[in-house]
């Protein structure tokens, strides 16, 4: 435990109350291209407390930053936080008591942590002159960020807690300078990656910006459709917001009880945060509770919702760890890696219609699951030609969507999601 | 603050090492939240934050954020050294040297208003929205003081110290399976006095009657259409259409639109928008950017013509446009950016009465619900919170979930009639991955769009 908490928990072992460091120490370094020119670093150091008080079964939050600065104030922060707390009303049940942590394999690269910030230029320049090598008619911007942070949980009744994130990010983005059309791509590894991987994702970008120059406005159709990766993407992101334990707990998620049929038989999806070398993996969650694989659709029906220590509590279930937290916010439930379990059509070969991106996600009503999306990229294929539209519009219901849905059978990965085609039956218009 | 010896400090590295050009910027943050949902408080915060932004030049920009002081030292060397190391090839306007400290004057400072009277307003807030069908009910509150200390290499030395409020709620209904949702919101560069003025009751009595109305009704359409878009809905119109795609950095990229367009008219003539970041009062307003640039009020479009982007010290280098102080920041933290501030269209000269009895078939839509702009092809697509028929100048009925799309200008030379009241007072954060403070007003407008629904 770093030096300067081991001082606050002593000032707090000494009020009568209970209470809970979350802390944060960490370091990034960003690198920016524009027009294929390197323009831009940003060097960023932070340390961070977010510090939860529980009083008379009430509790309340306050982040400090800058701790070394604040230290002498720290005993100042907790009385205030303490006079705060008698008004607050907001519930409390304790913190959470420790009693097994698993570790996951795979998450850590120590040369993320150990490259000086100076020797990533190598790699930035490399990015920049593979960028202009490239570059044909288009203009291009990228990003490359290296994330280095040290995190822990410490709390009333003994819970103490420390590990890494690390990770680095690739960005790239390319518009047409003579026609209209663009494309982009983003990724997070918990793997340095080296200059192949700059270029492959370059070459990925750079074709569809041509594929998106060549789309012409498609007509009606109404049947069977192949919906890519990440349109599926958008569809399940409004899904899995019902799966939210505080949501359903206030009457906003579609889902109340476990059992329901919601998707069609045969389908499982869960959230796996013991995903090995994968970047939504942890030890323990932003409480200190240890992490585990949760089902959350089975056979169709449903059997899980993600928690946090309260409202896992107030459902009169077991803990299972799903808080995402940094130091400024109190704590949010959320998702580690998504998984959409495969199903049984091979629909890598499907000859039809099939929609790649599409775009409108945030006018999705979230309650009802109503949507009405642009195509923002589609083609036919039909005895291996390929015709490619956008700007139609498909409608339809997210929920309704799920219950028709057929997965294919190759999973991938986007961002935290593991996902696949499916097939579905729409309008477009 | 010890801020004499970290000027002192950087003045000293920035001799050894060469460097022309630096900036500091010191933040310090106090915010008061609070948040319930269904009568139970889910968050009380009171936050306290401060650290340091650094900005050097070389033909590149170096950019360091630290909110340890004690690191500070440490850490700007390196910086300095890499910006030495690398230079680059950008060139930069140097604005004036500048001192001032400004501090902005609210009625009622809210730090004069004890914490239990905001828990109660919200508790109030809270019970006044119970009632029948009602499955969620959202109450927040937050209030927040910004202090700025900036220094410069040409000396300049300026404090500034901003306050603001917000507060809002939102409900769900839920009958036979169908949920719908309605909500309402309040901020400003205000204090206390926003939250004694306004009328509680004729808010919460709207929200709650709209939100059960919605749910009896249903729409499902396709085609373009009349429409006469609320004060609401065309301030979020304007913030999200133009917003971004007159951010010079967009332009310099080839990634908006209006790239090639300066001087040339894109909307129908008599149409003004403008940007007034002096807007006393309003949630974008400031007095300096964060590159210390004083403000003015902007006019982006004047009579249908695109006649200014908004700039910063680096685009306006770039392009040779006169500087109109866009550079922002969310905090010490991040990289500037271009970014709007207060942004409304100016008045016309029709009444609302007078635009409704031109409608043969159409739409009038109230309120935004989110949306999305392509800005390279210039399309967009938004949510609407409430929309009404209009047949021969009447109201036919109340519809839900309806979506309106379109091509940007070929919306805007569709506009027939511009309306005579304004109204800017629609709050919100905003930023490329950053929440700045703006605020977005608008006026009765009568175009022609595409209209959608999603039942």
């Amino acid at each position: 435990m770093i030096d300067v908490i081991e001082s606050f928990v002593e000032i707090l072992n000494l009020k009568d109350v209970e209470w809970e460091i979350y802390w944060e120490s960490g370091r990034s370094g960003f690198f920016r291209i524009e027009c294929e020119i390197f323009d831009c670093f940003q060097r960023k150091f932070y340390f961070g407390i977010g510090l939860r008080v529980g009083l008379n079964g009430k509790f309340g939050f306050f982040y400090i930053i800058g701790i070394y600065y604040f230290c002498l104030e720290f005993e100042k922060f907790v009385e205030w936080m303490i006079k705060l707390v008698k008004v607050s009303e907001v519930f409390f049940r304790g913190f959470f008591v420790l009693f097994k942590v698993f570790e996951v394999k795979g998450i850590y690269d120590r040369k993320i942590e150990e490259i000086f910030f100076e020797d990533v230029y190598v790699f930035v320049f490399q990015y920049v002159e593979k960028m202009r090598e490239l570059k044909e008619k288009e203009i291009f911007l990228g990003l490359i960020f290296l994330v280095f942070e040290r995190y822990g949980v410490v709390n009333f009744n003994g819970v103490e807690f420390e590990v890494f994130l690390m990770y680095m990010g690739v960005f790239v983005y390319v518009v047409r300078e003579d026609i209209l059309g663009n494309g982009l791509f983003y990724q997070s590894y918990c793997f340095f990656q080296g200059i192949e991987v700059f270029e492959e994702v370059i070459m990925k970008v750079k074709e569809d910006v041509e594929l998106s120059v060549r789309v012409k406005r498609f007509e009606f159709y109404e049947g069977e459709v192949v919906l890519e990766l990440e349109v599926v993407l958008f569809i399940v992101e409004v899904f899995f917001e019902n799966f939210y334990g505080d949501e359903v707990y206030y009457g906003r998620s579609r889902f109340f009880s476990f059992g329901d049929r919601v998707v069609l038989e045969d389908f499982i999806f869960l959230d796996d945060l013991m995903f090995e070398g994968f970047l939504g993996s942890y030890f323990f969650d932003g409480e200190g509770i240890f992490g585990q694989r949760i089902i959350l659709i089975e056979n169709g029906i449903l059997k899980g919702f993600f928690f946090d220590y309260i409202y896992v509590f107030l459902f009169g279930f077991k803990s299972i760890g799903n808080v995402v937290r940094s130091f400024r916010i109190v704590l949010l439930i959320g998702l580690s890696n998504f998984v959409v379990e495969f199903g049984k059509e091979g629909l890598e070969d499907f000859e039809g219609i099939i929609i790649k991106n599409v775009f409108g996600e945030y006018i999705v009503n979230l309650v009802s699951g109503d949507f009405l999306f642009l195509v923002g990229f589609g083609y036919v294929v039909r005895d291996g030609e390929f015709v490619f539209f956008k700007d139609n519009m498909f409608v339809g219901n997210v929920f309704d969507f799920l219950k028709m849905v057929e997965f294919g059978k190759v999973i991938k990965r986007i961002f935290l999601f593991m996902v696949l085609r499916v097939k579905v039956y729409v309008k477009i218009v | 603050m010890e801020v004499e010896r970290f000027i002192r400090f950087v003045e000293e590295l920035v001799r050894k090492y060469g460097i022309g050009y630096y900036e500091i910027r010191i933040l310090r943050v106090v915010m008061i939240e609070v948040f319930m949902s269904n009568g139970q408080f889910r968050g009380f915060f009171s936050n306290f934050e401060m650290g340091i932004g650094v900005r050097v030049f070389n033909g590149v920009w170096g950019f360091l954020s630290v909110n340890d002081f004690e690191r500070f030292e440490k850490v700007i060397e390196i910086v300095m050294k890499i910006v030495k190391f690398f230079w680059g090839e950008l060139k930069i306007y140097i604005g004036d040297f500048v001192v001032d400290d400004v501090e902005m004057f609210v009625k009622r400072f809210f730090f004069d208003i004890n914490i239990e009277e905001k828990v109660v307003f919200v508790k109030e807030i809270d019970f006044m929205l119970i009632g029948e069908r009602i499955v969620n009910r959202n109450v927040f509150y937050c209030d927040i003081v910004v202090e700025i200390f900036y220094f410069n290499f040409l000396g300049s030395e300026i404090r500034m110290v901003v306050f603001r409020i917000c507060f809002g709620f939102f409900v769900i209904v839920k009958e036979n399976g169908e949920m719908q949702q309605y909500w309402k919101s309040f901020g400003g560069m205000l204090g206390w006095e926003m939250v004694e003025g306004i009328d509680i009751f004729y808010w919460i009595f709207l929200v709650v009657e709209k939100v059960r109305v919605l749910l009896k009704v249903s729409f499902f359409l396709l085609g373009e259409f009349q429409v006469i878009v609320d004060l609401e809905f065309m301030g979020f119109f304007i913030y999200e259409v133009f917003g971004y795609v007159v951010e010079v950095d967009f332009v310099k990229n080839g990634d908006s639109i209006l790239v090639g367009k300066f001087g040339q008219k894109i909307v129908v003539d008599g149409f003004i928008v403008v940007d007034d970041l002096i807007f006393l009062g309003k949630f974008g307003f400031y007095i300096y950017d964060d590159e210390g640039i004083r403000v003015k009020r902007v006019e982006i479009i004047c009579d249908g013509v695109l006649v200014n982007y908004f700039n910063d010290c680096e685009m306006v280098q770039y392009f040779g446009f006169e500087l109109n102080g866009y550079g922002r920041v969310q905090s010490y933290v991040y990289q500037f950016f271009v970014r709007m501030g207060n942004i409304y269209v100016e008045v016309g000269d029709w009444l609302f009465e007078e635009m409704f009895e031109e409608v043969k078939y159409g739409f009038y839509m109230i309120g935004d619900k989110g949306g999305q702009v392509d800005i390279v092809n210039g399309i967009f697509i938004f949510g609407v919170r409430e929309g009404y028929i209009i047949e021969n100048g009447e109201f036919r009925k109340m519809v839900c979930d309806v979506v309106f799309l379109g091509k940007i200008f070929d919306v805007f030379k569709s506009i027939c009639v511009i309306g005579k009241d304004v109204r800017i007072e629609y709050f919100g954060y905003c930023g490329k991955g950053q929440l700045v403070f703006v605020d977005d007003g608008g006026l009765y407008l009568f175009m022609k769009v595409f209209v959608g629904g999603l039942k």
